[in-house]
């Protein structure tokens, strides 16, 4: 199984200093306070940190069926090595030439996942609260509709692909709408 | 040879087809593929030609008539679901 950790950093197109950028796509665990302690040690103009971490819920359900809702076992998250990464870092790279940012952190996990494992992580360091919650949602929301992940839920003693959501594709585009100044 | 990625549920209709056939010119396109995979395997073929149904060659979305050489990796790839 491909793990590949990208770790570099940069100058910003946006700010005046060195960006933190880390991508990794990776079936272990992670440590959430050692990547907001990572983040944190930029120093220099940091004012901001925002992170968001996605969970593996107990339940599957279907928004078109409101009274859908079964136990969910086991989460497995396939993807496309390299192509993933590769994803991953446009999006990044959209949301620096956004937001003025000085890190951002993305850490998806893959394999096999429990109810309550941590699956996701969005981590968004900047001078001023507003981009690093904007930049952290756009984020989110585009990793979600863009990058090349795809969940098998295990419901029931059944597999099924998970499929994609209208909301999810909704709260990407809003994005197209906004031009940033 | 060009070489098949089938990912998601497309995997599960996949099963059963090679993943790895000699370049020959009349397969030139994704589309040319998908087409000649609709003689053998019709349930896969329908699920390729959903609209959201997006392909790659060598880990660049493309569009289905997109030129294919030998040694290139297609890859099927349906609407993404993570995050």
């Amino acid at each position: 199984m491909t793990v590949m950790r990208l770790l570099f950093c940069r100058q910003s197109p946006v700010v005046k200093g060195i960006m933190s950028i880390s991508i990794s796509v990776q079936a272990k665990d992670f440590d959430l306070g050692a990547e907001y302690d990572r983040l944190r040690s930029i120093g220099d103009g940091l004012g901001a940190i925002v992170t968001f971490t996605g969970l593996v819920r107990d339940f599957e359900s279907r928004p078109e069926e409101p009274q859908y809702s079964r136990k969910l076992t086991t989460l497995t998250l396939q993807h496309y090595p390299e192509m993933t990464e590769r994803l991953l870092s446009d999006i990044v790279e959209q949301a620096l030439t956004r937001w003025s940012l000085l890190g951002v952190t993305v850490i998806h996990r893959i394999g096999s996942l429990s109810p309550n494992d941590q699956i996701v992580l969005v981590g968004v360091a900047s001078t001023h609260r507003h981009d690093a919650f904007q930049a952290a949602e756009f984020v989110m929301d585009y990793l979600k509709t863009r990058a090349t992940f795809w969940k098998k839920a295990h419901v029931d003693g059944q597999e099924q692909w998970l499929d994609a959501k209208h909301s999810d594709a909704n709260a990407a585009a809003r994005w197209d709408d906004i031009k940033h100044d | 040879m060009l070489n098949f990625l089938f990912f998601g549920r497309l995997g599960d209709f996949a099963s059963g087809i090679d993943k790895a056939i000699p370049y020959h010119i009349d397969l030139a396109t994704p589309l040319a593929i998908r087409n000649k995979l609709a003689e053998q395997h019709p349930l896969l073929t329908k699920e390729l030609s959903e609209p959201q149904v997006l392909v790659s060659v060598n880990k660049m979305i493309v569009k289905w008539d997109h030129p294919l050489f030998d040694g290139d990796e297609i890859a099927f790839l349906p609407p993404v679901t993570g995050g």
